[in-house]
């Protein structure tokens, strides 16, 4: 029995490199989800969810102005351009909701203290906006790029609350100094 | 404080004779070096200092390229169309170049968000063809 014992002491320092390594590994990684989430929460509230840029890229007026012009040419133009557009903008919304997802199903839980029915409301949130995103991409590249207004609205808005709870997890990362006064934690 | 106020001298006494978002854009992005992205404009580097000037004229840019974004498609045609005219080029030369040249791809400023740029692209282009094809189907009143 006494012989066993540094086979166990060899064991159990074999065990315990591993499980060090195990979580140094998965704290590197949790770090890499959180710089990729504060980009697409970056990239999200200023680049691609703005209502103003939102509203101007599926502005049916420029739609009608183009109908005016007497060119076929030219309409087919605007089409295939503002085709482009949309679909660049559908998949670079999907591509920031995947950031953002990998970061809450990772480390989000460790840092960020979010209620179960938070937490199940996101998980929800997440779904549809996976969804959305693809049903929309087919939507556009079959039908154009006005093809389904009311679901860009409704994905917008869904980023848009994704962003919000995104924004106080990661509210951490954020020194006090660079956050307005009414934002700061008391 | 000192970026602020530089910029609304920079807005009163160099900006006031470009009222059209695009044509800032493009005045701008000409105060801007190639190879550093820095803006340089002696006047204002002489109120203030270089490293403000740049900021405020960075942020001028910015603005600039926000206005011409929210811009509808026929206001950026006739936005073209009087820089156009602007420029004592002929309506021909000038499409042709831009065309060919594509020179508002450079005009951007460095930081803006990349689908914003595309779609600004995009919009030049289509702005672009509609003025083509106006010249072509008018082309006393293009070349007036």
């Amino acid at each position: 029995m006494i012989q066993l014992i540094p086979y166990i002491a060899i064991a159990l320092g074999l065990g315990a490199s591993l499980a060090s390594f195990a979580l140094r590994k998965r704290v590197e990684g949790g770090s890499d989800a959180m710089v990729k989430a504060k980009h697409a929460l970056g990239t999200l509230q200023a680049g691609l969810l703005p209502a103003e840029f939102v509203s101007r890229m599926f502005d049916t007026a420029d739609l009608k102005f183009v109908e005016a012009q007497a060119s076929k040419e030219i309409r087919d133009l605007f089409v295939q351009e503002r085709k482009q557009v949309v679909l660049s903008w559908v998949s670079r919304v999907r591509q920031q909701v995947v950031d953002l997802q990998s970061f809450h199903l990772g480390s989000a839980r460790f840092y960020a203290g979010l209620s179960l029915a938070t937490e199940f409301a996101l998980a929800m949130d997440f779904l549809k906006l996976r969804v959305a995103c693809r049903v929309l991409q087919v939507s556009v590249a079959l039908g154009g790029p006005y093809a389904a207004p009311r679901m860009v609205l409704s994905t917008a808005a869904t980023a848009t609350r994704v962003c919000n709870v995104s924004e106080k997890s990661l509210a951490f990362l954020t020194p006090a100094y660079a956050m307005p006064t009414a934002n700061r934690p008391s | 404080m000192d970026v602020q106020q530089a910029a609304d001298d920079f807005r009163r006494r160099s900006l006031g004779g470009y009222p059209r978002p695009l044509d800032r854009m493009i005045y701008l992005a000409s105060m801007r070096d190639y190879n550093t992205g820095l803006y340089y404009h002696d006047g204002l580097a002489s109120r203030y200092s270089q490293e403000v000037a740049c900021e405020a004229m960075a942020d001028c840019h910015k603005e600039a390229f926000r206005n011409l974004l929210k811009s509808s498609l026929e206001d950026l045609v006739d936005q073209m169309e009087g820089y156009m005219y602007s420029t004592h080029t002929t309506p021909v030369d000038f499409l042709t170049a831009w065309r060919k040249l594509e020179p508002y791809r450079v005009a951007v400023p460095v930081e803006s968000d990349p689908l914003s740029a595309q779609f600004l692209f995009s919009s030049f282009k289509i702005a672009l063809a509609i003025l083509e094809s106006r010249l072509h189907s008018s082309p006393v009143a293009l070349s007036a």
